[in-house]
Parts: structure tokens; sequence; C-alpha cells
């Protein structure tokens, strides 16, 4: 009894020891996990205690390059933070991302005037590690003063405030992102102002920026919507969006006839 | 049985100081009706000096002190303050039992966890200096022992041992001990002053002259005392109020009267191993009205400074139409207090942004705009998920670090088809068709854009118990010069709508 105990004690005091060894780990950037788009950065990533400025059209894929940064901050068991300034954020797609929803706070103020403020808060409070600021389809341009405001809050608070803004908006980071989907399969990202770097671009397949997510990205006339007025639907790849299972599929063992028992009764 | 005393001295005119400090070294008096004459049952230090003494009409105290103050003594209150710091004492010992209006007795049956019975004593006095009052401790294994020398004998803590207690007492005078009127001044007019006087006298003497009371006192005096520590049930609601004796017009007095409350609150709390979740500050105001404000926590505390943060916050916004006369904070859930365990270079202040940073948000907002989103089970992508409150999952630490279990982090399969941009007022399409009826193009976003790629159709139907039922076929749609689109045909109405998009 008293040797379980001491050899207790002595592995409790191993792994004490081997804490205490290991060496303290510094997050400096969120890695967006898409190493063509990392490498675009000068930090490798985004940097803390900046603002990134991710510009572009309504579906070239911002969002979920934040989702990605938002991602990685979650998995490093931080806070992060997302201002929904037009509430059009899907919580099930950042799940499946990879957000930690229990660590993402959304915010959705009713004012428009105050989502930067909301932003300013949130990053200089220093409890987010990532504060996204989505201005889409909101009206709200940023000032030259609410952009050095957002630099000093996200370097005071160590924050990566990702400001989501349309093509058109001002420049508020130090660090800007243009994000286009230049094809139907391909993603083009720019950098447009950094501390270095500028001017490095990289066109990557569209499927990159969802891998995770593993969506099939078909030849253009696969399959088609059809006028519901002169043909019937026509159903494609369900099945295998299915991955062979559901009503469409056939279970082995469970969808084929049963045996008769009227022979083995007698009847 | 071991038992501790901790006698609060004048504890009525203390608990009156703490909560309002500006009258500490003034004269002030707590006076109670009698015999329709009001009359002092506390005093001051500052009035004791100038000659007051309990029992003199408020009249007469007043001629010897024109600028004497004087409060309504009301024994209820007072019973409730010495609950509370019962109830704040719980975290040393196991059980108390109240004796009011002036101290209470503990069970000292745990002392060795303080670091024996001096160290409960020691323990005991903190506690009660941290929430502001002065207090005198003794230790004895009867309780008239315990609270006569705490009265009469101690200095800080004193400890009487289980064969001691007849020399402690022996010093100690009569009077003050809780004897009826009568037999005191039986006691005295036989020339006694001292309990080791009445000791000393043959028991059969004194039964015969004071009949069973005598023979009590005369056991009490010897130190053998049967009575037990009925221990007092503590409150079923974490709640406190206070009264303010002016009422508030500004902030900063307003704070002072929220921090003495939520000192206590949280004392009651951290004693029952409790920690607050939510709590509401009711405001009653002068003019009859009242403000509710709920506090709502991240993450469970029992911190005062905390907890007053965000009351500041909250109520520093509210425009109140009249000044606030009283003050209640309930605590409306909370949970076991599991405490904190920090590592080296862990900032606590971080843990206390956090909910600073949601209180401010969370008046200047609104509760409803600040919330975490929870998935559901469910194949109507509109009530895919739903809002919850935002509690953030306490981090492991040290050597608990990789003990539990590790959340999956993926999604639900279910979203492996859904947009990043979700319209909850989807938008209707204008589809343009070819000569075959396939879709070509479509007005979006005020452009006629060329559909290039088509995925789907994902069939959702649903619902058809309720109103709203619904049926329709999701397609994602790669259009020009804009990128993959989550569009559907609902079946009800055979038109196309734009439900989000693939940013």
């Amino acid at each position: 009894m008293e040797a379980v105990a001491l050899d207790r004690l002595e592995a409790l005091r191993k792994k004490i020891r081997t804490l205490q060894a290991s060496p303290r780990t510094y997050l400096a950037t969120l890695r967006t996990g898409i190493p063509a788009i990392d490498e675009l950065m000068p930090t490798g990533g985004f940097p803390l205690g900046k603002v990134v400025e991710l510009s572009g059209e309504a579906a070239a894929g911002r969002t979920t390059l934040a989702l990605q940064a938002i991602a990685a901050a979650t998995r490093e068991k931080r806070l992060a933070a997302y201002v929904d300034g037009p509430g059009e954020l899907y919580p099930p797609f950042a799940a499946g991302v990879g957000v930690d929803l229990d660590r993402l706070l959304m915010v959705r103020p009713k004012a428009p005037r105050r989502l930067v403020w909301t932003a300013l808060q949130l990053a200089r409070s220093g409890a987010f590690t990532c504060v996204a600021l989505d201005l889409t389809h909101t009206g709200v341009q940023l000032s030259l003063p609410e952009c050095q405001k957002l630099s000093d809050a996200a370097f005071k608070g160590g924050a990566c405030i990702l400001v989501l803004s349309p093509k058109a908006g001002v420049g508020a980071g130090r660090v800007r992102l243009e994000v286009c989907a230049t094809a139907p399969r391909v993603l083009g990202l720019e950098v447009v102002r950094s501390g270095s770097g500028a001017g490095r671009k990289v066109s990557l397949p569209l499927a990159a920026l969802y891998s995770r997510l593993s969506l099939p990205f078909p030849k253009p006339g696969e399959s088609e919507i059809r006028n519901p007025s002169s043909a019937p639907f026509k159903r494609v790849k369900l099945h295998s969006l299915r991955d062979g299972r559901g009503i469409d599929g056939t279970r082995p063992g469970r969808d084929i006839a049963l045996p008769a028992l009227a022979g083995s009764l007698g009847l | 049985m071991r038992a501790l005393y901790l006698h609060l001295p004048r504890f009525p005119i203390q608990r009156r100081v703490v909560e309002t400090p500006s009258l500490a070294g003034k004269p002030i008096v707590l006076s109670e009706e009698k015999r329709n004459q009001r009359k002092v049952a506390f005093a001051s230090t500052a009035a004791l000096t100038a000659g007051v003494r309990a029992g003199m009409t408020v009249t007469a105290a007043t001629a010897l002190i024109p600028s004497l103050e004087e409060f309504p003594f009301r024994m209820e209150e007072e019973r409730n303050a010495l609950l509370s710091l019962g109830e704040a004492l719980l975290s040393i010992a196991p059980a108390f039992q109240l004796s009011a209006p002036d101290g209470l007795w503990l069970d000292a049956s745990a002392a060795a966890l303080c670091r024996g019975e001096e160290g409960l004593g020691r323990r005991a006095l903190e506690t009660c200096a941290g929430l502001g009052y002065r207090a005198q401790a003794a230790l004895a294994s009867q309780l008239f022992t315990a609270r006569a020398v705490a009265r009469d004998g101690a200095v800080g803590v004193k400890v009487v041992g289980s064969t001691e207690g007849a020399s402690a007492l022996s010093p100690l005078p009569l009077g003050n001990q809780g004897f009826g009127g009568s037999q005191l001044n039986v006691l005295r007019s036989w020339g006694l002053s001292t309990l080791g006087e009445v000791a000393a006298l043959p028991p059969g003497a004194v039964v015969a002259r004071m009949g069973l009371e005598g023979l009590r006192i005369h056991r009490l005096s010897r130190g053998e005392d049967d009575a037990l520590l009925v221990p007092t049930a503590p409150a079923e609601a974490f709640e406190e109020h206070l009264a303010l004796d002016w009422p508030a017009e500004s902030l900063e007095p307003l704070l002072f009267a929220l921090k003495t409350i939520l000192d206590r609150l949280c004392a009651r709390l951290a004693g029952r191993n409790r920690a607050a979740v939510r709590l509401s500050l009711v405001l009653r105001l002068s003019d009859g009205g009242q403000q509710r404000v709920e506090l709502v926590l991240s993450q469970p505390s029992t911190r005062a400074k905390l907890l007053l943060d965000l009351a500041k916050n909250r109520i520093s916004d509210l425009a109140l139409s009249a000044p606030v006369a009283e003050l209640r904070i309930q605590v409306e859930e909370s949970c076991e207090d599991r405490g904190h365990q920090q590592v080296l270079g862990e900032m606590p202040q971080q843990h206390d942004a956090l909910d600073v940073v949601l209180s401010r948000l969370s008046s200047a907002l609104g509760a409803e705009s600040l919330f975490a989103a929870e998935v559901d089970c469910v194949h109507r992508p509109e009530r895919a998920y739903h809002p919850k409150p935002f509690r953030p999952p306490t981090p492991e630490r040290g050597i608990l670090k990789g003990t539990t279990e590790a959340q999956a982090l993926q999604g639900p399969a279910e979203s492996l088809e859904r947009p990043a941009r979700f319209f909850a007022r989807p938008a209707p399409l204008k589809m343009e068709w070819s000569g075959q009826g396939g879709a070509v193009c479509v007005r979006l976003l005020g452009q006629r854009r060329k559909a290039l790629v088509v995925t789907g159709p994902e069939r959702l139907c649903g619902d058809w118990w309720e109103e709203v039922a619904y049926s329709r076929d999701y397609y994602r749609v790669h259009f020009e010069g804009l990128g993959p689109a989550w569009i559907y045909r609902d079946e009800r109405d055979g038109q196309f709508y734009l439900q989000g998009l693939f940013d």
C-alpha cells in the first residue's frame, strides 16, 4: 500500500518536473493553417497587436479567412470575438471551420455607430486574442482617428483586430489584404499594405480555403438547375454527398427483404 | 465539545459605522422605544466618553451632547447582519450559533485545520477585520465560559483549557453575564462582585436561598455548563439590502453603499463555498419607484471588487428619476466554488477584464446583443443554432492539464455545405433560363450575373406538422464576378431565393 502511494508520489513529482522544465509557449501570430496565405504575411500569419484589414468582394472568402484565424486562437484555448455588423455570420459554418463556439463571443450591436466602439472595448480589454470587426453592408467607413484608435487598442490589448470591409473601404490596418475570387475555382490574395512584403500576391484554389470542409468543387456544367416549369428535377450527386448513406442508399442487413417466417411457424 | 465565542463590542454601532464611514469618531447612539420613551441602547465611544450610558433617555443624552446623532435600533437588522457574519465564518467552522446582538459561537471541532485553536481564533478575527468589524475571541469547553471570557477577559484570542474553566471565570465581574436582574441584585446584596466569589459559596446554601436559578448561576460560575451548541440555520437565499440614511443623489455614495453589501454578500458566498453566476440589483428610489439591474458573470466569482466593477458599469449609465433610498442585491444563480489555481505567469486581471468588458458592452448594447452560439441538430438552416450566454470554459492548468477529454472542435457533418454568411431574410432571385430549361443568369446585388458552376440540389423539408412547414432544394452556385452563393428553390411558390454566401 505504502509502495503504491510512493510510486504515485514519484510519478506526480516527475510530472511536475516535466511541466516546470517545458518552455512556455507564447502566441505571436494567428496562422490560418493554409501555408500559401501564411507565407504571404511577413510574420507568418496574422500578427497579434496589429490591425489587419481584409477587403474584397461580397463572397471572396474574407469571412472564412477571418474564421480560420479565430479557429487558430480558439485552438490555443484563447478567446475571440466577432463584431457582426450585418448580423450574417453563420455559426454552424464557423464550427465546421474549427472554431470552438464556446470561446467565440458574438456581438451584434443594433446601431452601426456602436460597431467600432465595441471592437475597441473588446480589443483594449486584453481578454480577447482575436477580434473580427465586420463592416460589410453596414455603411460604416472608418475615419483616420478611428483607425488610430483601433491600432492603439490592438497594441494595448495584444489582440489581432481583423477588419472585414467592402472593397471600397478605407484602409484601417497596417496590413491590408485584398481578397478576390478571380475565377470560379481560384482565390486571389494580395498584400496591399504592410511593414514589409507589400505587393506580394498569391493565387490558390478556392478549395484550399475550404479544405477542412471538403466541399466538392465540380467542373462547370456537371450539374444544373432546371427550370421547374420546363423539366423535372435532375438529381445529381446527392447520393455521393451523403457518403453512400441515407434514404437513397441501401444499407446491407437493414434494407434487404427479410425471409418469410410462415414456414418456420407451421402456418 | 470545544466552542469559540466571537464577541463584537457594541456590534450595532460598529455596523452603523461600517455602512456610513463618515460617522466614525462622532457621538452617535442607537435608541429603542421603552415605555413610551426613547432610550439609548448602544452608544459610540465618543458618546460614552461624554457621559452617555445605555438605558439613558435620548433627551438626557442630547442634553449632554447637543451634536449627538440618533439612529433607531432594530434587533432584526442586527440579527441579520450577525447571520451574514456567521455564514462568512462557515469557511473556518462547520457551524455557528447566534448570540444577538453582539456575538456568536463557532464550533471549534475543526480547529486542527486552522493550525490549532489559537489559529482558528486568529482566522475568525481576520475574517471580521476584513468586513470592518473589531472582535475578541475566546475558546473553551463550555459555551458560557467562552462567552464570559470573550466579553470581559479576552484581548485578541484567549484559549481556556478544558479543566481551566473555573479559574478563567474566577476574576470576571458578575454583571454583563446574562443573569437576571433580581438574581444579580441578590448576589450583589451579599457583597459578591465576581464569578469566583459565587463559585466559592456552598451550593446547598445558594439553592436554599435562590432556588434552581441560583443553582444554575452557581454551576455556571464554577465552569459547569451542559448547554450544547445549537447550530443556526443559514439563510436559503443569498440576499443583502441596505437602507440609506440619506438618499444617494450621485454615484459615489451609491457605490460605497454597494461595496458594503457586496463585501458582506461575497463573504457569505465564500463561507458557504458558493460562487455567484447571476445577480440582480434593485435600486429603490425615494419617490417609490425602483430600477432593476441584472449582473451576469461569464465565470462564477466571489470577488466583491469584480462585482462592484460590473455594477458600476451598469448603474453609471442609468438615468434615475429620483435619488436612491435603498439597495437590495440577490444572487439569482450560484454554483459550487471550485476555486482558481493560478500558474506562474498567469495574470488574474485578465479574468476580471473579461467580465468588466462584457458588463460594459451589455450595459451599452443590451444583453441580447452578446451571446455565444450553440449548434443544434436541426436540418432547417435558420434554426440550426441558438444563442446562449457567453461563458467560456475554464482553462485547464498545471498538473490537471490534459486529464480531461479533449473536446472535439470539428463541427457537425451538417455544417459541411453551409455558407459563412447566412441571410435571415432570403432575397428573391430573378432567374433567367436557357432554351433547354437550364439556369444561365440571375440578377444579384444589382448586376446580371452568369451562373458558372452549380452543385446540388440538397433537398431539405420538414416541420409538416407546423404551420411553417418548409420544402426547399438548395444549390451552391458560383456566379460570375462573385464567389459561391447558396440559393434555394422554395417548393411552395417555385421561386428562387439567395440564402447565403460562401464568403
